[in-house]
């Protein structure tokens, strides 16, 4: 109930912040730009030509969008939670609400802004790709339709908690530090696409898939590969997709519980950077 | 009176680190009371407060309230709070923040809506009811954190350093909010340094320092336990006289003037009647210590103590 309040009082305070209603339009706008300048230098031929691009590089365009548009909600959500912090309406705030709901309710209303934010982006991505050959809609399976909105949505959530979690520990956006390190380690296996693709069944792949953070990179890109490297002989098994869906599930609720105790427990102690030892003892600290 | 009084706090305690902020505190409020929790600068009052609003949780001791069970929700819903240190949602409009308000403490919408225009309109806000909050002075924004603490009618409000930061005409409206709330039949906690308003208002007061009760009581008594008089005087003739009369302590005059306590052990009635007949006494004020006396004295006598 209250929760619900929340989600839709940060949802509306992110549709009309001018920083959002930026970034919504801008990338899109580049998009744009680089699609004329691309088929200007082209010549007038703009006859869509070539093969289709194959179910991997959807995985890797979907990994993009995702990280885009997590990175920047989570980032939202971690100024909403630092300036929440520096203009100390988070007294009042807990004074009616539970740090939970008041952490959960920013995570999902800004989430929610994020994701319009992400259609945006998909549909305009959508149109730029028909624009040099088909987007090969027909080549997805039942696979990637079911799976790619939930590693999308749990993928956000765990994301934009870890951002979260950063912003409820450090005082001001300048004293990140190596705290704010934790907010890039979901991009780290798109470091190793080239292993990827080369051999999307590799063991450590398969072990890493299931630590929360590189599960949504790891996934995408391999439910994305494993067609394309054995001919569509094999996919990724159902129940590593379930299993990995489930780790990340629970891991992206961990994080959410987590953000709120350093969050009750951080503002409590204005003016102080938490350090990585500290951020472990408040999470696990009960709090009244 | 236990049974009735709507907070209870019974011997709480809190350290940080080494430091012990707040010691073994106990006080109790009723409905329609305002009780003063006064103290100097770090003496434990903001700690005691969040404990109250259960922001932080006591390392010993307890905390009831009579109109709440332990059910955290129920009691978010019923308290209502002030903190000092001040912040709003600087892009929200200020008719919309304070139906959120209402609404996160449990009011339907359209009576959040229905109270919040009536509240702006008694704050003589309504030209910014629709305005961002950001555009509001600092003393408008006040107000309306003043209004985001009682806009649902808590069963206890507690309210920290209420006149800081406002102009005198403001400072009696809000005055006057407070004493309607009080005869409404709320608990007030009411936490300033501005004595003459406590005194105005308060009807007990509980002083803290270093964490420590030092006075606690009905305010006309405590004030009464003191004893002294103070006296001022203005008069025509030689005032010099009046230092050597008995009782007389700390005088000091300028040009037909004079301030001066008097001692606990001389009624005012004797010292009126001891007063010199040729003096022309143009005005004639005997009270007791103002509460700002009573207060910068039991500390400074504790410092003391410690030293």
């Amino acid at each position: 109930m209250r929760l619900r309040k929340i989600i839709s009082w940060e949802f509306k305070a992110a549709l009309s912040s001018k920083q959002f209603i930026i970034m919504t339009i801008m990338i899109p706008a580049i998009i744009a730009i680089a699609i004329v300048a691309i088929s200007l230098t082209k010549g007038s031929s703009g006859q869509p030509s070539g093969p289709p691009p194959p179910p991997f590089l959807i995985g890797l365009v979907f990994s993009m969008i995702l990280f885009l548009g997590a990175f920047m909600t989570g980032i939202m959500a971690m100024y909403a939670i630092i300036k929440e912090k520096q203009s100390r309406v988070v007294e009042l705030m807990l004074s009616s609400v539970s740090p939970w709901d008041l952490m959960a309710g920013k995570i999902l209303g800004l989430g929610m802004a994020g994701f319009l934010q992400v259609l945006a982006w998909a549909a305009t991505a959508y149109f730029a790709v028909n624009q040099f050959g088909s987007f090969p809609l027909s080549s997805l399976t039942l696979v990637h339709w079911v799976s790619y909105p939930l590693y999308f949505v749990l993928g956000y959530l765990l994301i934009a908690s870890m951002f979260a979690t950063v912003g409820a520990a450090i005082k001001d956006i300048h004293s990140g530090g190596a705290v704010g390190l934790i907010g890039f380690l979901p991009y780290l296996p798109m470091v190793a696409i080239a292993a990827v693709v080369e051999n999307p069944n590799v063991t450590w792949l398969r072990v890493a898939q299931y630590f929360p953070p590189f599960t949504p990179s790891i996934m995408l890109m391999r439910i994305g590969a494993v067609p394309l490297v054995s001919e569509g002989r094999e996919f990724v098994p159902a129940w590593e997709i379930a299993l990995s869906l489930c780790t990340l599930a629970l891991g992206a609720f961990l994080m959410m519980r987590f953000a709120s105790k350093v969050f009750h427990i951080g503002m409590l102690m204005y003016g102080k950077s938490a350090s990585f030892r500290e951020l472990w003892r408040w999470g696990r600290q009960r709090v009244a | 009176m236990q049974g009735h009084s709507s907070l209870n706090v019974i011997d709480i305690s809190k350290s940080f680190d080494t430091v012990c902020a707040v010691s073994q505190v106990s006080f109790e409020a009723q409905p329609g009371e305002i009780l003063g929790l006064l103290g100097p600068n770090g003496a434990g009052k903001t700690t005691a407060i969040r404990m109250i609003m259960g922001i932080m949780r006591p390392d010993s001791g307890g905390i009831t309230f009579s109109f709440a069970d332990s059910n955290p929700t129920k009691f978010r819903e019923r308290v209502g709070y002030l903190p000092e240190e001040r912040g709003l949602y600087g892009e929200a409009k200020v008719h919309d923040l304070l139906v959120y308000f209402g609404e996160l403490k449990g009011l339907k919408r359209a009576e959040a809506r229905h109270r919040a225009t009536k509240w702006i309109d008694r704050m003589d806000l309504t030209d910014w009811a629709n305005k961002k909050v950001d555009k509001l002075s600092k003393g408008m924004q006040q107000k309306i954190q003043f209004v985001a603490a009682i806009l649902h009618r808590p069963d206890l409000v507690i309210l920290d350093e209420p006149f800081s930061g406002l102009d005198p005409v403001h400072q009696d409206l809000i005055k006057s909010f407070i004493a309607e709330l009080r005869n409404e039949g709320m608990t007030v906690l009411l936490s300033s340094h501005q004595m003459n308003r406590v005194e105005e208002l308060c009807d007990r007061i509980f002083l803290i320092h270093r964490g420590r009760r030092v006075l606690y009581g009905d305010l006309g008594e405590i004030k009464e336990s003191f004893g002294d008089h103070i006296v001022h005087i203005r008069f025509q003739g030689d005032g010099s006289v009046l230092s050597s009369l008995p009782g007389v302590r700390e005088f000091e005059q300028s040009d037909g003037r004079a301030n001066f306590v008097l001692d606990q052990a001389h009624s005012p009635n004797a010292f009126i009647r001891n007063l010199p007949k040729e003096m022309a006494i143009h005005a004639l004020h005997v009270d007791r210590p103002p509460l700002h006396d009573i207060f910068v004295k039991t500390i400074e006598g504790r410092n003391h103590e410690a030293a």
